[in-house]
């Protein structure tokens, strides 16, 4: 039987970590506050706690310590079913975009999203990845890029860019010392923000160039649950990095897919990396810092927007904070902001399936509240997810802020 | 030898084995399972992040106090209740001193006592109750769930019934509910008293290393 | 379903504590197994008088008069109960109040308490087998309407756990000697009112905490109007018609005050049985006593009827206290004025057709 596959997955996956988040819920639901899908439907099957109950079932059948116990006295519970499992599709794709608020609301400290993945490694397996999510990691596996973007068609961008925005773009370049990536959605749809990011390191003097081996920084692995697409994506960067001897890799404002790089990469490997990661802002935080990059201040209100792959799962909240508070005169925090920032609701791969449209528009409304409560004109944004987010989001509502990325900012302001 | 020696006595004795035994077990099997070392650069400590985590969740977030002011109060309420019942109660310290550790310690006055249990008791009728009566607790919760708290509730009451110490019959329910409950611990949601340490450490120290202070 | 992982656990649930519960009655029973003696052990300021005291003096009442011992033994304030507790030489030891109060509670208090809570029983029967389970008119819309919040339906019930066992230990106290000591013997009653009296004194003060809790959550909606007036005429339309009322019927806001004022007389009442030294006159606490053990039976009385009400007796009313949510056509029926007040539209005409 097919469900069987996931059964097995789910087990094998199941580490000291998990089992330990497993065996210390005590069922108390404080996670649903801290849920957008949760909060915008009052649905309590949204609450992040449903999403793993499969998974501790397959846990208690057979890898919890007690299991033997259980079997014994005939008490084991009984294997998910495979309609089960895809009752639990909506809830582990449609409604999360893992983006691991819960685990601040809870008391034991559980990381749900990390359980999430663990499911969707589960239902990867059997088939029960939505659609749109698996036809993108396939594009991604095959092609290079979700959306086709193929190493052919990255120099006609490329060039196409280079032309409309008056910038070098450098690809493969031998022996440069920071191989930039970027994602395909700026590659297609956002591509100032790509030559912002060119125009910023030629003019600081960065020896940096793309690479036609790794070019793509987003990871539809992670979001489908396959982990051998996760591991050709990360794969495909470090051997350009390699080849190329950079000793930076920079992600580009894609929150996923800087964690991709960042922190998965090794351990989908199995090794660690000969080259540092950053994420861009981080690094445009450290030019700062050292004076090589100075800003004009805007006088402008505006908020930040913190990327939850970001921020909450990647530990990068003080670097954008320095940059706002040179790039504009009046920079607002939003409340809750930081570490307990709301999500956009269109992470995890969310704002792609269509099934989760309604559902992620109407979680948009805490954003949009969020951000109007600040009284700023705007909000700032360092993750392409992020923005496309705020863009579709903006347009369903006729929703009037300005939605900025850092990059282009840092571009405009930068005086050299 | 009558019921109460035999359920204070060797009845004990084992309930108290089996809880030893049992709670260790499980908690070696859980870290047993083991995990892959984080491969990635660190940005932060993963033991401060840990240590961080494991006592930034006894106190809810600003964001989700009023979410989780109810569970803050009654959980509190019960919990402290609970250990300062099990730990300071005249009639526990005498027990422990004669059959376990030969020494005991000062007690609390009976009215602080009997203060103690009503909170104790409060909060944890709360925690019941709401389970129940709140959708997303409803619709969570599992018979362990309602086992483990109708057990606990019924190893205080039996032992608030004996309060006036005069009756065998009393003093050997109560021993009964909490052998059983001893017995019940290892296997059931009870571990939490132990897993939750385990959770925040793990969290704490996969983000403490990102440099995420969660 | 997407909850079918849950279900099969949540059913169990009743039988295991239907079993706990069974367990501890057995496990108190079994005092009555060992002698008497043997199951209780004196408390620790006890005097044995087996030993050491040999005979007293040959004559004890020295020179005194029959009268005058017995006009002693009766001196003094017979109703201060400081004079009695601190056993002054002054004080009395026979009352002739104490004497009324107890003939009182004996031949017609413990005689007659438990026939309230049972009539109520046999009638409520009655009823349900005449008239049968009051169904919503149409059936269930399947759109909802929220009627308590959490914390309304958390303080209900946890006034209701609370309530359940100083109930139960309460009626123990009370009946045990007439129900109890002649069927499973004295020893069975001694330990059950030895453990119920120990239960009902630490819950009590939990009583006072849920009464006021309950009151801050509901008082809201629960005053009386006119239209009150119409339900008491149609004899709250258990008996056929239709009746109006707001978020709160008669029969829901009297059973509120019932609960308030009579819990305020069982609080007041109760601390003064709790602290005896807190009053000097002994008479406030016979009266304290034979209030209590009055207002006891009411609120059990009434309470058998509300549960019939929210349970078996009408469709559709469990939900308001376990979900919050009420169906529309439940509203629609018993809340009518209610329902109108929430959503705005009119209770009588049907939807679509104007």
């Amino acid at each position: 039987m097919t469900v069987q596959k996931a059964i097995d997955k789910f087990v094998e996956k199941t580490g000291a970590k998990v089992a330990s988040y497993l065996d210390a819920c005590v069922r108390c639901g404080l996670c649903a506050q801290a849920c957008q899908y949760h909060e915008a439907t009052g649905d309590p099957r949204h609450a992040p706690v449903m999403k793993f109950q499969p998974l501790q079932q397959a846990y208690q059948a057979s890898k919890d310590p007690l299991s033997p116990l259980w079997r014994m006295i005939g008490r084991a519970p009984k294997k998910v079913t495979e309609e089960e499992l895809s009752d639990w599709q909506d809830l582990i794709y449609d409604s999360c975009s893992m983006c691991g608020r819960c685990t601040l609301a809870c008391p034991m400290g559980i990381d749900i999203a990390s359980l999430v993945w663990v499911m969707r490694e589960g239902m990867s397996e059997v088939g029960l990845v939505p659609p749109e999510i698996t036809k993108m990691a396939h594009a991604a596996r095959d092609t290079g890029s979700p959306i086709g973007v193929t190493a052919k068609k990255l120099r006609k961008i490329l060039d196409d860019v280079e032309k409309k925005y008056d910038v070098k773009m450098h690809l493969d370049k031998p022996h440069a010392e920071v191989l930039l990536l970027d994602s395909s959605l700026d590659y297609e749809a956002y591509q100032p923000t790509l030559a912002a990011m060119a125009k910023i390191l030629d003019r600081l003097g960065i020896d940096w160039s793309f690479s036609s081996k790794g070019y793509e920084a987003s990871n539809l692995g992670l979001f489908s649950g396959e982990e051998s697409i996760a591991r050709t994506m990360v794969e495909r960067i470090t051997e350009a990095a390699e080849d190329m001897g950079a000793k930076t890799v920079l992600a580009p404002e894609c929150g996923h897919g800087y964690g991709s790089i960042r922190w998965e990469a090794p351990n989908l490997l199995g090794r660690e990396l000969p080259f540092e990661v950053l994420h861009i802002v981080e690094f445009l935080a450290r030019m700062h810092k050292e004076g090589r990059l100075k800003l004009k201040p805007e006088s402008r209100a505006l908020t930040y927007h913190d990327p939850c792959k970001l921020g909450r799962r990647g530990g990068v909240f003080e670097e954008p904070r320095e940059m706002m508070r040179d790039l504009v005169t009046d920079y607002r925090e939003m409340k809750p902001g930081g570490v307990t920032n709301w999500c956009c609701g269109g992470g995890g791969g969310v704002v792609v399936i269509e099934s989760a449209r309604k559902l992620q528009l109407e979680s948009f409304k805490i954003k949009m509240d969020q951000v109007e409560k600040t009284g700023a004109e705007g909000v700032v944004m360092s993750c392409a997810f992020c923005h496309m987010t705020f863009d579709k989001s903006s347009e369903h509502f006729k929703w009037d802020k300005k939605i900025e990325d850092m990059v282009q900012m840092v571009e405009r302001q930068m005086i050299d | 030898m009558t019921f109460l020696q035999f359920v204070e006595g060797p009845l004990f004795y084992v309930a108290a084995a089996i809880f030893v035994v049992g709670v260790v077990y499980r908690l070696i099997g859980i870290l047993r399972l083991g995990g892959e070392r984080d491969l990635a650069r660190p940005n932060g400590s993963a033991t401060g992040g840990a240590i961080l985590t494991v006592l930034r969740h006894f106190v809810p977030r600003r964001t989700f106090w009023r979410g989780s002011s109810f569970h803050f109060v009654a959980g509190y309420a019960f919990h402290l209740g609970l250990f300062v019942l099990l730990l300071l109660a005249a009639p526990h310290v005498a027990f422990l001193q004669e059959r376990v550790l030969g020494f005991g310690w000062p007690v609390l006055p009976h009215w602080a006592f009997i203060l103690t249990a009503e909170v104790a008791f409060a909060g944890l009728i709360m925690l019941w109750v709401r389970r129940f009566v709140d959708p997303v607790q409803k619709l969570i919760s599992t018979s362990g769930d309602y086992a483990a708290t109708i057990l606990t509730f019924l190893v205080m009451l039996t032992g608030c019934l004996a309060l006036q110490e005069s009756h065998v019959a009393l003093r050997a329910t109560h021993m009964v509910f909490v052998d059983i409950w001893l017995i019940y611990f290892p296997f059931s949601r009870l571990i939490h008293t132990f897993t939750f340490f385990f959770s925040r450490a793990q969290t704490g120290a996969t983000y403490g290393r990102r440099g995420a202070k969660l | 379903m997407q909850n079918t992982l849950l279900t099969s656990a949540r059913t169990s649930v009743g039988k295991l504590g239907t079993g706990l519960a069974l367990l501890l009655v057995l496990l108190m029973l079994f005092g009555a197994t060992e002698t008497y003696a043997q199951s209780v052990r004196a408390p620790g300021n006890a005097v044995n008088l087996d030993d050491g005291i040999e005979d007293g003096p040959s004559n004890a009442l020295g020179d005194d008069s029959q009268s005058d011992f017995w006009r002693n033994f009766r001196g003094g304030d017979p109703n201060d109960i400081k004079q009695m507790l601190e056993a002054r030489p002054e004080g009395a030891v026979l009352t002739t109040t104490g004497q009324h109060w107890r003939e009182l509670r004996e031949n017609y208090i413990r005689k007659y308490a438990g026939w309230f809570p049972l009539g109520v029983i046999a009638l409520l029967l009655l009823y349900h087998l005449i008239k049968g389970k009051m169904r919503i008119k149409g059936g269930f819309s399947g759109k909802t309407l929220p009627r308590f919040n959490i914390n309304q339906r958390v303080s209900h019930w946890f006034m209701a756990s609370v309530f359940t066992i100083l109930g139960v230990t309460g009626l123990i106290i009370l009946l045990g000697r007439p129900l109890i000591a002649p069927y499973l013997g004295k020893e069975v009653n001694s330990v059950l009112t030895s453990a119920s009296m120990q239960g009902h004194n630490l819950f009590g003060p939990l009583f006072i905490v849920a009464l006021v809790w309950m009151f801050i959550k509901f008082v809201r909606g629960n005053f009386f109007q006119w239209v009150d007036l119409k339900w008491i005429f149609k004899l709250g339309g258990f008996f056929g018609g239709h009746v109006s009322s707001s978020q709160f019927n008669f029969g829901e806001k009297s059973w509120f005050w019932l609960v308030i004022l009579v819990g305020i007389v069982m609080s007041g009442t109760g601390i003064l049985l709790l602290f005896p030294w807190l009053v000097d006159d002994l008479r406030w606490l016979q009266l304290s006593t034979i209030l209590h053990a009055g207002g006891a039976i009411l609120l059990i009385s009434v309470l058998f009827g509300h549960i019939y009400v929210g349970t078996a007796g009408m469709e559709g009313s469990i939900d308001s206290m376990l979900k919050g949510e009420v169906d529309e056509n439940w509203a629609k029926e018993h809340h009518d004025l209610w329902y109108e007040e929430v959503t705005g539209k009119s209770a009588t005409e049907e939807e679509g057709t104007s």
